[in-house]
């Protein structure tokens, strides 16, 4: 009897040991994404500056890189530089847009006019677009292939490194 | 001003955002209005998780994306989407993780499985606890039978308390 009451202990211990050990050095904030493989909602969202509306529709046929940010997230101005810089280095080849959500108009201005701007950056209202990417928290950058399917999600302020791998993957599908 | 007012909804109409027409098909239910709208909205708000919180509903939370969710949800009900449907519309986006009330499928169904494995578990280990402890001890913890002609420890006192006797 005692033998099968410490059996049973030691395999619910190893189970739960296991869980544990898997989940180590996992951001519990990080959600698996349903989204990647699946088509990348649309969206026509008004540009910050120009007023112009983006249509996300129109750059099928290109990779397109998302990058949900927001002016009170400081791990975004630390990838900014990041992200204006490597999106220069593919010119036409991949589009680059940011969406803001959750923010003030001019402080976005303002952000964009202290640190500079490669590519557009569109402002969310009410976070619709944020929530149908399922969108937990900024930085989030999603990566698009031609067919806008999305292929990748990446959490967190992005390094040029990763950036670069996560853009190669939607420009090879 | 009446130019003002028609740059303005031309602006709004301009923007598009995702709508769940695409992603969930058309509303399968009756447009909420009134009380029923709040009432329901804040049932359903309160089974979808908050994602930048830890472990509140968007119904609890005070966050904005919270508040954004609800107001998601408020006006999928007055559109006519079923509870279901909202669920569906949110599980698309965030995952199982986004439904406080996990479904019975895959590795979630272990979340409703295994409490109730471990309850016949526990009941099935006190039952035997219980039957053994009502069975008489047997083996070497046997207590003495009172059989004092064969008992070696009882005929050794019976021998001394006869030696002093005499």
């Amino acid at each position: 009897m005692n033998r099968t009451v410490l059996t049973i202990g030691l395999v619910i211990a190893g189970a739960l040991c296991a869980v544990f050990y898997l989940a180590l050095g996992k951001d519990p904030s990080a959600i698996d994404s349903p989204l990647i493989g699946k088509a990348a909602p649309d969206f026509a969202l008004k540009a910050v500056g120009t007023g112009e509306t983006i249509d996300l529709a129109k750059y099928r046929g290109k990779p397109v890189v998302v990058n949900f940010w927001a002016t009170w997230c400081h791990p975004c101005w630390d990838e900014h530089p990041t992200l204006t810089a490597v999106s220069q280095t593919y010119g036409d080849n991949v589009q680059f847009l940011g969406v803001v959500f959750q923010d003030d108009e001019t402080k976005i201005t303002n952000f964009l006019r202290e640190r500079g701007w490669t590519y557009p950056t569109l402002v969310d209202q009410r976070g619709k677009t944020a929530i149908a990417y399922g969108v937990g928290g900024v930085p989030e950058t999603f990566f698009l292939n031609r067919q806008g399917k999305i292929v990748a999600k990446y959490v967190g302020p992005i390094t040029p490194d990763e950036l670069r791998t996560d853009v190669a993957k939607a420009m090879a599908e | 001003m009446r130019k003002l007012a028609l740059i303005a909804v031309l602006l709004l109409l301009a923007v598009k955002v995702p709508d769940a027409d695409t992603l969930v098909g058309p509303p399968k239910g009756q447009p909420l209005a009134g009380d029923e709208l709040t009432r329901t909205t804040q049932e359903v708000a309160s089974t979808i998780r908050c994602p930048v919180c830890q472990g509140l509903s968007i119904a609890d939370s005070p966050a904005e994306m919270a508040q954004n969710m609800r107001a998601q949800v408020r006006e999928l009900l007055s559109r006519g989407y079923t509870r279901d449907q909202i669920s569906s519309y949110f599980e698309r986006s965030y995952g199982q993780f986004v439904l406080l009330k996990p479904k019975f499928q895959g590795v979630s169904s272990l979340v409703w499985t295994l409490p109730i494995f471990a309850l016949i578990l526990g009941v099935v280990i006190v039952f035997m606890k219980m039957k053994s402890l009502e069975q008489p001890p047997s083996g070497n913890q046997q207590p003495a039978t009172g059989n004092s002609e064969t008992d070696p420890y009882l005929a050794r006192v019976r021998e001394l308390v006869e030696g002093e006797q005499k």
